[in-house]
């Protein structure tokens, strides 16, 4: 564990889970989950709702106690065996998914909050949470309840709250779920860039794919409360431990392989129409679909069915007999699971 | 932007039980209820044949008295029907002033526990005004032109086993006992008591005013008197005969004593009510609770009957008892009772 | 449409009911007792008002009713909070016991604490410690508020379901608070309606509470608004006494309604959840390892002190022979359960049963109806009318139905149920509105839309998430009616005696042995259906599970 120097200057250390296993009324909820983010990066946890994500933040967070397992924040012992240090003590920052903004202060004192928890005097505090409120473009909203505020209006004081704390570490728990499409990628940016600019290390939990590839260094697989998979964006996009996983980071389709046996992942993108370098095979297309900037053919073929992705707008129509070709592939495990049981791959 | 509760157009949050529900259902499901309910109780009287009209009885002596003058009653008389309000005078005061209230008293007999009660309903001209022909065999003491006697209560003294015997009321204000006494607005007999008291030329409102120096408490009847002597709160108390030779009985440590100049006698007369004067089985009632037969059954249920000679439990041989001039008593009552109340709360 | 017709069919069926049972138990009554006092009095209320020691007692109302507030609901908010944390063993279990004080009949209660604690009493003979200021208003006011403690608690318990959600107090937490302070800056002023609410049931009650004051007050000289009302009321003969009572009635009513209207009318719609709560049960992960023992360890205690020792002490009089005697065993006997077991009384338990399912029933479904109405403006006043027949004193009440309906009603069972009715309306639609707030009004929608009449998404969707609401609107219906005492006894006649009936002949044979065993069988009574709740509500309640299986929701905004 060495220490990393930031481009602030500060000594941070970031966020380290070592088999932290928890137990939820007698049945596991995470099982021996082990991470790190360092400082300034951001790590994804995607999987599925009851994978164990808010779990996991919650136990980093201090609001359970994990049942075995050490969790350190910026380098401090926060959590080991079955002892815990209380939430309020621990160096991290908390954006939740349904804004838990309190009905009875107003944006201001809700930003300024977590100052007056450190001692700063109310006017201190007030100004500094007024500093954050602008940075984030939305001082206007200041005196504010949260009633009177938007759903991203409210997120955003969320934010805000969270980075008055000053924290080492950020837990962000699916904060984008209720927000629409344009409303969560200006948060979005204005998160990472804040995160960034902090130097802290930033754990987010998101069933999404597109969100969790898009801001993270490192994505982490949750199933079941195991980790399946640890790697980055392009690790686990390009090359996912299994099947399970494949599904999980994007649109995946499988073939068995043309020569040889085993079956392999193609992505949509990964296939074209028309003869390519390894070799052609026949299909016939049973569905086109325009997506915009490119189009999605659903080919039926001796092999198996898969979606192959081209540019433009659709050139065949359904029925059509066309060629496709692989540009690469994936070659899945033999066993044919969905990798629900597999240990997790550290690549 | 604000927050909109929305609800579709003729939508209500919800509600609760369910498929029974017809506009109004609630409604006529209540009606229903409680005209069920209307038949249910009340008089149940199917008409026999030839049988007489029920008679109401409101009454504050114990169940133990009464039950069994109404089982023999009914016996004796084929085809009677006594139907029965048993409460504590308290209640039984609040049920009849409710009565006149709403549409005149709905007793024929009433069988009070205090001559003072009983007076205060022949004023409002509730009862009264006839008495049965053998009430000559109830003595003078215990009856007038309006109401004969049918029970008596006597107020005795009490003590715990381990303190002194008082030998006169005088004895229970002296100091050296800690005393309780019942409450004259719930106890009729307590009431009855302070009368006598007040009017006594020996001992008048200054027993009370000694006893509320030497530290008296004031329960609520007398029952509660005997429990807390049996149980050593209180050294001695004022309470009823019954009561106190029962719970010695029963083997509570406590004595039973008939102070000097007497044990205070209040009896419980029974009247018939003006609006019943014409219901002969309510006269027959009345005669039979105050003859020979009635009271033999109230001497056998335990309490002291008001004729002379019939068994049960007697006055014990050269104890004194004091009969109180409840007219006088009558009289002064408002002002007993206040003053009283100023020395021991309401 | 056909569904709006329907709809609207209901809702004013509904309301017609409601109100003409209102005008019925509340209204008319009201007005025959007011008639009352004017005729008789002509007008001139003077001699009335400085009748001696009246001031006292409402002085001592007042203080009383005060003092009870100010303890029973920190009380409660403390319990609410304690029970709301999952690391308490046998939590559910603690959530049931905890309400056992409010269920055993005051007269029980109070019975049972001197037998306990007073003077002679079962401490003062095992060990040699009484309490010698049992009797008294500081008695009382013990009494009275661990009484009214429960109550709080559930009024408090709503509150924190519905406005204090975890993540709120997580996010203080996770913002650097310490619990003491989320406590102080979140949870408190989150709870603010409810503890408002809850000060203003517990005050109003206090002011009617009858049983307490007459049977640990009067023995000490204390005299309160009520005890002075029966004491007159038993000098009911002498008219002016009867005026006095009901004159005393009526201004109980009035301070009431002082209280209660305003409160209702700016507390209305603050109560009323304007966001749902996210479906969890209401745990909180607290990470203090041990501190649910504590709790579970001070609760024991406290039921100890407060509610078995006493019932203990009462179970030992209703075995021993005779008052006076040591509780030994040498000295137990049946004979006053023998006693007490009579025909008779099977019979008026048999009744007293069947009345008390009627009245819980219907009150249900009135409490219902009224919780629903009141949700618009027009309905608010509804919930403050009926809790004015919860101030009046038992005997008065009675005595104001028999004044309104005798004529046609006396000595019938109606009538006592008319006066249950009256008397516990207001028990009954206040858990029913809590929980009619946290229904999440898009169930509602999506049945309406899949086709469903108004009826039938009221019976397949709202009734089960309802179902503990109602179940424990009817059960506290159900005991209360069961062991209502002073009313019966005013206004049962031939063929309608209740328990009530018999529990008041056994004190006037005044023997204590077979009132405490009447209690004994009393309080077993209430053990049954008890259990019976308890097993229900663990079948409908939500299992705690991890937080992200629990769905969230959130206000609707544009």
């Amino acid at each position: 564990m060495s220490a990393d120097r930031t481009a602030g200057g500060r000594a941070d250390l970031g966020l380290e889970a070592r088999d932290v296993c928890v137990e939820y009324d007698g049945q596991p909820a995470l099982r021996s989950v082990s991470l790190t983010v360092a400082p300034g990066h951001v790590l994804a946890l995607l999987g599925p709702s009851g994978a164990g994500k808010s779990t996991l933040l919650h136990a980093v967070a201090g609001f359970l106690t994990p049942s075995s397992g050490e969790i350190r924040v910026n380098g401090h012992l926060v959590a080991s065996g079955s002892r815990a240090e209380p939430a309020n003590r621990r160096d991290v920052a908390v954006v939740f998914q349904n804004y838990a903004l309190w009905p009875h202060m107003s944006a201001l004192d809700t930003v300024a909050y977590p100052a007056r928890r450190r001692g700063v005097g109310r006017a201190s505090a007030r100004a500094e949470a007024l500093d954050i409120l602008e940075r984030l473009g939305i001082a206007h909203l200041a005196h504010r309840r949260p009633s009177e505020l938007s759903g991203g209006e409210q997120q955003r004081v969320g934010l805000a709250r969270a980075l008055a704390r000053h924290a080492a570490v950020y837990l962000f728990d699916e904060p984008t779920a209720h927000l629409d499409a344009h409303l969560r990628g200006v948060f979005l940016e204005e998160l990472v860039s804040r995160q960034r600019a902090t130097g802290a290390a930033a754990l987010y939990a998101t069933h999404d794919a597109e969100e969790a590839l898009g801001l993270a260094d490192e994505v982490a697989l949750l199933h079941a409360g195991r980790v399946v998979q640890l790697g980055t964006p392009q690790q686990v996009y390009d090359e996912p431990v299994d099947l399970w996983a494949a599904r999980l980071t994007g649109p995946a389709s499988v073939v068995t392989a043309p020569e040889g046996s085993g079956r392999l992942l193609v992505r949509p993108e990964w296939a074209c129409l028309g003869g390519g370098v390894e070799g052609t095979f026949d299909g016939r297309l049973r569905e086109v679909w325009f997506r915009g900037p490119h189009s999605d053919y659903l080919v039926s073929s001796a092999f198996g069915t898969l979606v192959v992705r081209e540019p433009g707008p659709p050139a065949h129509r359904p029925g059509e007999h066309v060629s496709w070709s692989l540009r690469r592939s994936w070659r899945l495990t033999d066993d044919g699971s969905d990798g629900r049981d597999r240990a997790p791959s550290l690549t | 932007m604000r927050a909109r509760t929305t609800s579709l157009p003729g939508a209500k949050r919800s509600r609760t039980r369910s498929p029974r529900f017809r506009a109004g259902g609630l409604g006529a499901l209540t009606i229903g209820v409680v005209l069920v309910l209307a038949g249910c109780g009340g008089a149940e009287g199917e008409d026999e044949v030839g049988a007489a009209e029920p008679i109401t009885l409101y009454t504050c002596s114990s169940d133990e008295t009464v039950q069994p003058i109404i089982a023999e009653f009914e016996e004796a008389n084929p085809g009677a029907r006594v139907e029965l309000f048993r409460a504590p005078t308290g209640e039984l005061n609040a049920r009849v002033a409710s009565d006149i209230r709403s549409g005149g008293l709905r007793a024929d007999v009433i069988w009070g526990c205090d001559p003072l009660t009983m007076q205060s309903f022949v004023d409002q001209d509730l009862v009264g005004g006839w008495v049965p022909d053998n009430a000559s065999g109830i003595p003078d003491n215990f009856r007038t032109d309006d109401y004969v006697g049918a029970h008596v209560l006597y107020m005795v003294a009490i003590h715990h086993t381990d303190a002194p015997a008082p030998e006169a009321w005088r004895d229970l204000a002296s100091g050296e006992y800690e005393v309780a006494i019942p409450d004259p607005a719930v106890a009729a007999s307590a009431l009855g008591t302070l009368g006598y008291f007040a009017q006594s030329p020996d001992l008048g409102m200054d027993l009370y005013e000694d006893l509320r120096s030497n530290g008296a408490v004031q329960v609520s009847t007398p029952d509660e008197v005997t429990i807390g002597v049996a149980q050593g709160v209180y050294d001695a108390g004022v309470t009823i005969a019954t009561s106190a030779y029962q719970a010695k009985e029963d083997g509570s440590p406590i004595d039973v004593v008939w102070p000097e100049p007497g044990a205070v006698a209040v009896y419980g007369p029974v009247a018939l009510a003006n609006e019943s004067s014409d219901s002969q089985t309510a006269k027959d009632f009345i005669s039979f609770v105050v003859g020979e037969e009635g009271q033999t059954t109230v001497a056998e249920s335990g309490s002291y009957p008001t004729m002379r000679d019939v068994g049960g439990p007697t006055v014990p041989d050269g104890a004194p008892v004091v009969f109180p001039d409840w007219a006088a008593i009558g009289q002064d009552q408002d002002t007993l009772l206040s003053e009283y109340q100023k020395l021991f709360g309401g | 449409m056909r569904g709006d017709a329907a709809t609207t069919a209901v809702r004013r069926g509904a309301l017609v009911a409601v109100a003409t049972l209102t005008v019925v138990l509340v209204l008319f009554p009201l007005v025959r007792l007011a008639q009352t006092v004017g005729q008789e009095t002509g007008g001139d209320l003077t001699p009335l008002l400085s009748s001696p020691g009246l001031g006292t007692a409402v002085r001592n109302t007042l203080v009383l009713a005060a003092a009870v507030t100010l303890l029973a609901v920190p009380g409660g908010t403390a319990l609410a909070l304690a029970l709301r944390r999952s690391d308490v063993p046998w939590r559910s279990f603690w959530r049931v016991a905890v309400l056992l004080p409010m269920l055993v009949p005051d007269f029980v209660l109070a019975y049972s604490w001197t037998q306990a604690y007073g003077r002679a009493g079962f401490t003062e003979t095992l060990a040699g410690i009484g309490w010698d200021g049992l009797l008294g208003p500081v008695g009382v006011t013990v009494v009275v508020t661990v009484n009214a403690v429960p109550l709080a608690f559930l009024v408090v318990a709503v509150g924190l379901a519905t406005r204090a959600e975890p993540d709120l107090e997580r996010a203080a937490r996770a913002s650097g608070a310490h619990p003491a302070t989320v406590l102080r800056t979140v949870t408190l002023p989150l709870l603010r309606p409810a503890l408002a609410a809850a000060s203003v049931l517990v005050f109003v009650l206090t002011l009617a509470t009858f049983a307490i004051p007459v049977v640990m007050g009067t023995p000490a000289g204390f005299s309160t608004v009520t005890t002075r009302i029966y004491a007159n009321l038993s000098l009911g003969a002498d008219p002016f006494s009867f005026v006095e009572a009901v004159a005393l009635a009526l201004l109980l009513v009035l301070l009431a309604g002082l209280v209660v209207v305003p409160a209702d009318a700016v507390l209305g719609p603050r109560l009323r959840a304007r966001r749902v709560a996210a479906s969890d049960t209401g745990s909180l992960d607290t990470g203090g390892p041990g501190g649910g023992r504590w709790v579970a360890a001070t609760l024991a205690g406290y039921l100890l002190v407060t509610l078995v020792l006493p019932l203990v002490a009462l179970v030992a009089a209703a075995v021993t022979r005779a008052v006076g005697v040591p509780p030994v065993p040498s000295n137990w006997t049946l004979d006053n359960f023998e006693a007490v077991m009579t025909g008779r009384t099977f019979e008026a338990v048999t009744r007293s049963v069947v009345l008390a399912v009627a009245a819980a029933s219907l009150l249900t479904v009135l409490g219902g109806c009224v919780a629903v109405l009141e949700r618009r403006r027009s309905g608010r006043w509804l919930s403050s009318l009926i809790t004015l027949t919860l101030v009046l004193p038992g005997s008065t009440l009675a005595v104001a139905l028999l004044i309104s309906y005798g004529r046609w009603l006396a000595d019938t069972l109606a009538l006592i149920l008319l006066a249950y009715l009256a008397k516990l309306w207001a028990f009954a639609h206040r858990p029913i509105s809590g929980a009619l707030d946290r229904l999440p009004p898009d169930e509602m929608y999506a049945a309406r839309s899949s086709g469903a009449t108004l009826l039938t998404a009221v019976r397949t969707v709202a009734l089960r998430p309802l179902a503990p609401a109602l179940a424990g609107a009817w059960l506290i219906c159900f005991l209360t009616a069961l062991h209502e005492v002073t009313m019966s006894s005013l206004l049962y006649g031939p063929g309608s005696e209740t328990l009530a009936v018999v529990v008041l002949n056994s004190q006037e044979l005044g023997r204590i042995g077979p009132t405490a065993a009447l209690s004994v069988v009393l309080s077993l009574l209430l053990v049954v259906p008890g259990v019976l709740f308890w097993l229900v509500m663990r079948r409908l309640r939500v299992p705690d599970r991890p937080p992200e299986s629990r769905p969230v929701e959130v206000l609707d905004v544009g």
